[in-house]
Parts: structure tokens; sequence; C-alpha cells
């Protein structure tokens, strides 16, 4: 899946996540996190974006995080968001 | 508690005046420019909660004590945030005061520069330093001079070329915040027709990154004249702090100001702040006693003489081939 624009998803309310993905030249993902549970959970909540990106095939992108205590299915459900919206697919793709 | 969002385009009318009046109440004077409003209101539509979205900049953020802890100014900047996205504003700055910094950062800003007063906050963590990677960059020794260029005048043009005789290579921010008479494309190409003979210019956009007064909003500030040294203040730090470290940059021209008094006034808070940063500040003596406001108004008043007199021909040029009228 190519990334061709911003796409954004979630909210910063409390147990959510927003996520902003955009387009990046090079390959590889560059993913800022921000969370008030950084220490206990920032690598669970990075390796769970980065598998969700991987799933459905994102292989390039900027993805800016900044999360408020989202469980993993939120996460999950925030990045394909997000994906989906950043490159502007409309058909929905099994992960 | 409960509360309920609303979002208002344009906001006016009662909506403004209660808004307002909210504001007020939190210590915050609304100051013109919301495009979008988000408000909160509480299950008897009292308002509890306030934030605006102008240009990129969030302003008038403002949430009633009784909701501080429940995710009021969470919800509220992420649907201005969410708002902006749609509308294809991706770099997203705030001024607040210092004890708010934590509040925003948890909500993904990042702070810029601050001071006692104030900080400058980002919506992402390395936007400046992507700014100042685009930039070219010069060698050996090496000087700033920020201009408006409203428009560029002969005076604009003798401290570049006075500045740049005295560094191997000078660099030039043009402002671009467009709230000049001429736009920054026009002053833009203005500066770089002028300058186009002097080898060791360097023309750069100031993008987000030069405060300027226009850009810098007052209303959590009690007194305008504060507002001004404030601005002044922060503008300089980061200046000093980030941007002229990351180009090198180790000497700052500035015209001397002899008719403004806040530009004199922030001349004069540059002399007392930029050598702390390293940096050494001439002021050069101002040519002719030149202002751009003088040319303003020789162009209201069709004074060709007088305009020849001030600017250079390729500004000139410009102004007549574009037909500009002010």
């Amino acid at each position: 899946m190519k990334i061709t624009t911003t796409g954004v998803a979630g909210t910063m309310e409390s147990s959510d996540i927003i996520i902003t993905i955009e387009p990046k030249d090079t390959d590889g993902i560059s993913l800022e996190l921000e969370s008030d549970v950084k220490t206990q959970y920032g690598n669970q909540i990075r390796n769970v974006i980065l598998d969700t990106l991987k799933d459905i095939g994102v292989e390039s992108a900027y993805v800016t995080a900044v999360d408020k205590g989202a469980l993993d299915c939120t996460v999950i459900a925030r990045t394909q968001a997000a994906a989906y919206r950043a490159a502007e697919c409309k058909h929905y793709i099994e992960g | 508690m409960s509360f309920s969002t609303s979002e208002i385009r344009n906001i006016d009318g009662c909506r403004l005046a209660e808004t307002c009046r909210f504001l007020e109440k939190m210590g915050l004077k609304y100051e013109g420019g919301a495009e979008v409003t988000v408000n909160l209101y509480d299950d008897d539509e009292n308002i509890v909660g306030t934030g605006s979205l102008c240009g990129n900049i969030l302003k008038y953020i403002a949430v009633d004590d009784s909701l501080q802890g429940e995710g009021g100014a969470a919800s509220i900047v992420s649907r201005l945030v969410s708002i902006a996205y749609m509308s294809g504003r991706r770099r997203l700055f705030l001024f607040t005061k210092a004890q708010n910094e934590f509040l925003f950062r948890s909500l993904g800003f990042f702070t810029l520069a601050s001071t006692d007063e104030v900080v400058y906050m980002e919506n992402s963590r390395n936007g400046l330093s992507s700014y100042l990677d685009s930039l070219e960059k010069g060698t050996g020794i090496q000087g700033a001079v920020v201009a408006n260029c409203n428009p560029f005048t002969l005076g604009h043009r003798y401290l570049m070329e006075t500045a740049a005789a005295q560094v191997d290579t000078l660099h030039v921010f043009i402002v671009s915040e467009d709230a000049s008479d001429f736009s920054f494309r026009d002053r833009f190409e203005m500066v770089r027709r002028g300058t186009r003979d002097i080898m060791n210019l360097i023309l750069h956009e100031s993008g987000d990154y030069i405060i300027s007064h226009s850009t810098f909003p007052t209303y959590f500030i009690k007194s305008t004249q504060d507002a001004a040294s404030i601005n002044a203040e922060l503008d300089l730090t980061l200046f000093g702090k980030r941007i002229a470290p990351a180009l090198g940059i180790t000497k700052r021209f500035v015209g001397s100001e002899p008719y403004c008094v806040v530009t004199n006034a922030y001349n004069e808070m540059m002399k007392k702040l930029l050598p702390t940063y390293g940096i050494e500040v001439i002021e050069l003596p101002r040519k002719d006693g030149i202002s751009a406001s003088m040319v303003r108004k020789a162009i209201r008043e069709h004074d060709d003489a007088l305009l020849k007199s001030l600017l250079p021909t390729t500004s000139l040029e410009y102004i007549k081939e574009r037909g500009i009228e002010l």
C-alpha cells in the first residue's frame, strides 16, 4: 500500500490514540511516539503499529502517534484507518 | 461531568459573545481571527471550554476549572487538530503560558523556544530541524539579516551589501507571513532581484520560525507593552538557541531604528540577548533615513521622483511590471 497523502485517525481523548501517516521518499517506517505510558508500554505500542503497517503492506511512511492509553485493538484500528486514508484506499484489505 | 462538543466556523453573533465572556472569565481576551472554534457545553448549555484554529495556530484554548482533568483540553485540541489536517494544514503551532507546557506536551506538541512568560510549540518533534536541514548552507564566517522588506528599498540593499562584505556567507531571512502590504511572493522576488549580484548572499524563507508581531498572539498577556518585549525575547531565543547554531551564524546585522519605538526596543533586546548565545550584533546606521513606510506612502501618492530616490531600479521595475497598487 503506497502512502500518497496525509492520513489521520483517532483522538487525543483518554483511552484513544491519534495516528498520523505521511508520505516518505525513502524506504522504511519512521515512527514518532508520544505516550503518557511510554516508559511502560512504549515498545509494545510501537510494535503493534509497525506490525499493523507491515500486515497491510505499508513499507514507507512517516508515522506520528500520540497515545492516551489506548488498548492494542484501538491502536490497530486507528493505524489501519490512518493508513487507508493516507493511501486514499477505498477497499479494505484483509490483514 | 459530561459535556458536548460543538464545532463553529467563523464564529459570530451571540456564540462569539458567549465565547468572549467565557475567555474573559478565564483571563484571556479574544482578538479576532478564529476560523474554526470548538466549544464544550455542559448539560445546561453553559460553555465550559473553548479553542480555535487561526491559520496554522491554535489559539484561545481554555477549559473551566470544573472540567480540569476530565479531558476537556484533549477533546478540544484533538478536534482542532483533525479539522486542521482535513484542510491540509499539517504543521500546527501554539503559544502558551509556561504552566501549560506540560499539558500540550502530552497532546503531541513539542517546545521550539520558551521564556519565563511564554512557550512556543509545534506539533512535530522535528519540524524545525527539517526546516533547518532544508536550508542552503554557507561557509566560513557567517552572518544573518532578518527582514520583512515591504518593499525592498535602497536601505535594505545597503544593509545587506554592507553586511555581506563583512562575512563569508550572509543568510537573509525574509518573513514569510503574509501580513504586509506586499505579499510574501512579491517581497521575496524583489529581494532576489535586488541582491542577485551579491554572490555570498543566501536567501531564505523564514517559515514559522521567525516570530513576527503579526503572528504573535497577545491574548494571554496582560499589557500590550509587555507583549512586544515578550515577543522579541521569544523570537531571539529561538534564533539564538536553535537557528543560528544550526547554520553556524555568529553575527547578526540590523539597521538602526530611529522611527519606530517597538523595533528599536527589539534591537535593544537583540543586543542584550544574542551575545549570550555567542552571536555578535552589528547595528548599521540606516542609509539616508530610508524606511519602507515612507516608500509605501510615496507609492500611494504616486510620487515617482521620491520613489526613485528610495528604491533600487529592480524594485521599481518589479512594482511597475506587476502593476502593484497599495
